[in-house]
């Protein structure tokens, strides 16, 4: 069987095999976006790497389009990026192949695939048996990169243009963030008033030697803090060792990205939150009236 | 007269779920609801219709069964968009389509809107279902109809026969324009949808819907995924609630507790 690994991060190749590497198939890597920058690196993963210098949806759409079609791939896999699920979901409509995202793993069965996958906005995961050919997007980063197999060839594409025109590409404002290293994370949401508040949170966190965190509205909305502190389904995963969830309520796409968390901590003034069925302790309290206090006895403690 | 589609769903509602002792659910258990970024689908296709002065239709295709148990529902999300400003509502509900895939959605809305003889410049969706969380339904659809795909828009505009939009991926955003006809997926951030008012609803009952059923439209494309099963994920933690006299006292004891844990050192 011939499977097709579609890269968009360079880290994504090493993933992508491992997930590929237990079916005893021959791989081959596509690799767009920022993976297409690193065509030695990601040729590593391979036997063979496309190389497709584009973002667009559109070229990438094509151009997995054309393979699938001559090449005879039986399964494509990558990630969930947005780029991908926009450009795979038309491979699917275009070869009426059927398709499942979020996919934690994945094994074959004969002439069908089974694919593990987050449902129910989260709450749930669902098993599906679908029958090849098929596609399926994993979550990001849902295993560790295989070790490398040697330097396999490498194809360059050219990416054919689409009846859209981009007008303008606007990088967007990134902190000085990392969410995913920090082993303690001060989430705040909208049960902070203004964005000045916030710094309530942040002197938590510095004197905790913690990073600061948010809720989908809080970046995405009100843009009160860089995207790359939004946590969540469509945001950030994160494993720290505590997460301090501080006027959220503990929705599951928010919820999905601190799953990892060793130990949650929220503080909500309403007693019947559903945060508080989600974390390991609990305080009922304004925020605005316990935040103080517990700085004030943090820095006591900590003689600081 | 030009046409606006937008696609609504009646999505299993997450917040409802009920997890059998044995870590089960069962969808059939599972009240529908309108999907949440529909309701911003909806909003940005009635501002939209309102501005260019085109027909607005909804279209719904029925993914969760026994559609008897289910009719209710499934009316209630259409009528939430009928109350909002759509024109008419076609609903496709056929058991041999249920538990549906993305596969057949896209399919029967295809073959929905080539029954009724519509073919739309301006299709909208939303970026993901609250159920599924696939969004794949709308770029199937566009390349089932052959129409342009902008997916992720946070801002859209539509003149002189074209689309132009704010596409918000991961770490930027883009401008893009293409030619009608469309499709075009929203995110959450494109506007805040009002609830529709008491007398938008009652109007919105004298407002046609059309209930079609698979063999009404010629046939439609089965289902290929089988769901094996469905778990609850189980949230295994303490859940212990802090209480005191005072806030100090609170305080006091969460510190002790995070020390306890290892998590926090003095
Ligand atoms: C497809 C999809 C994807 C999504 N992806 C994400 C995602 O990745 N990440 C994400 O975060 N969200 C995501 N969301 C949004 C999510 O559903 C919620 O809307 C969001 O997480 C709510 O954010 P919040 O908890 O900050 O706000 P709210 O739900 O409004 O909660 C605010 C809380 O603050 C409390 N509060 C108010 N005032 C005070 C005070 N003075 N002191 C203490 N507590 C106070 C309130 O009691 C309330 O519980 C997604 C939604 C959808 C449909």
């Amino acid at each position: 069987m011939k499977v097709l690994g579609v890269a968009y991060e360079p880290r994504d190749a090493g993933e992508l095999l491992r997930a590929a590497s237990s079916l005893n198939a021959e791989f081959h890597i596509l690799a767009a976006g920022r993976a297409a920058e690193n065509a030695e690196e990601v040729s590593k993963y391979a036997s063979k790497a496309y190389i497709l210098k584009t973002k667009s949806p559109y070229s990438i759409f094509k151009a997995v389009e054309s393979l699938v079609k001559q090449e005879g791939y039986k399964l494509v896999i990558g990630e969930g990026y947005r780029n991908l699920r926009d450009a795979l979901s038309r491979v699917a409509g275009s070869l009426n192949m059927p398709m499942a995202t979020d996919a934690y793993s994945l094994e074959v069965s004969g002439e069908s695939v089974v694919v593990v996958r987050g449902f129910l906005s989260e709450r749930a995961r669902m098993k599906v048996e679908v029958p090849l050919p098929a596609i399926v997007l994993f979550t990001q980063r849902f295993t560790e990169p295989a070790e490398p197999l040697g330097h396999g060839s490498i194809v360059e594409l050219k990416p054919e243009e689409g009846p859209e025109r981009v007008v303008e590409v606007k990088p967007k404002a990134v902190g000085e963030v990392n969410l995913e290293e920090a082993e303690i994370i001060v989430g705040v949401g909208r049960g902070f008033r203004s964005k000045e508040d916030l710094k309530l949170a942040f002197e938590l966190a510095e004197l905790l030697g913690g990073q600061v965190g948010c809720t989908r509205p809080i970046a995405a909305d009100l843009k009160w803090l860089s995207e790359d502190r939004w946590i969540g389904i469509s945001g950030k995963r994160v494993s720290p060792k505590l997460y301090i969830a501080v006027g959220i309520s503990g929705s599951p796409q928010h919820m999905s990205g601190v799953q990892n968390a060793r130990i949650i901590v929220a503080v909500n003034k309403d007693k019947s939150a559903p945060i508080f069925k989600q974390a390991d302790y609990g305080v009922v309290a304004d925020l605005y009236q316990f935040l103080p206090v517990l700085i004030r006895k943090l820095r006591e403690k900590l003689g600081r | 007269m030009d046409v606006i589609a937008v696609l609504v769903k009646a999505s299993l509602n997450p917040d409802v779920i009920r997890v059998e002792p044995d870590g089960s659910i069962d969808v059939k258990s599972i009240p529908l609801k309108i999907s949440d970024i529909d309701r911003n689908a909806v909003e940005e296709a009635v501002r939209l219709k309102q501005k260019l002065g085109w027909k607005l239709i909804a279209v719904s295709v029925a993914t969760w069964g026994p559609i008897s148990a289910r009719m209710k529902d499934l009316k209630l999300a259409v009528q939430e968009a009928l109350a909002k400003g759509v024109d008419e509502a076609i609903v496709v509900a056929d058991d041999s389509i249920t538990p549906g895939d993305q596969l057949t959605t896209a399919h029967a809305i295809k073959t929905a809107l080539e029954r009724e003889g519509v073919r739309p410049k301006l299709i909208l969706a939303g970026e993901a279902t609250i159920d599924e969380v696939s969004s794949q339904v709308p770029g199937r659809l566009a390349a089932l109809l052959g129409y342009n795909y902008i997916s992720f828009a946070r801002r859209l505009e539509v003149e002189g026969g074209k689309v132009i939009a704010e596409r918000d991926l991961e770490d930027y955003v883009e401008v893009v324009e293409a030619p009608l006809p469309a499709v075009v997926s929203v995110t959450q951030e494109i506007n805040d949808p009002r609830p529709p008012t008491l007398l938008q609803i009652r109007r919105a009952a004298r407002k046609p819907v059309k209930t079609v059923t698979s063999s009404e439209l010629g046939g439609l494309e089965k289902p290929r995924r089988r769901i094996l099963e469905v778990r609850g994920i189980q949230v295994k933690r303490k859940q212990v609630i802090l209480e005191g006299d005072s806030l100090e006292e609170i305080a006091e004891k969460l510190i002790e507790a995070l020390v306890k844990e290892g998590v926090l050192r003095l």
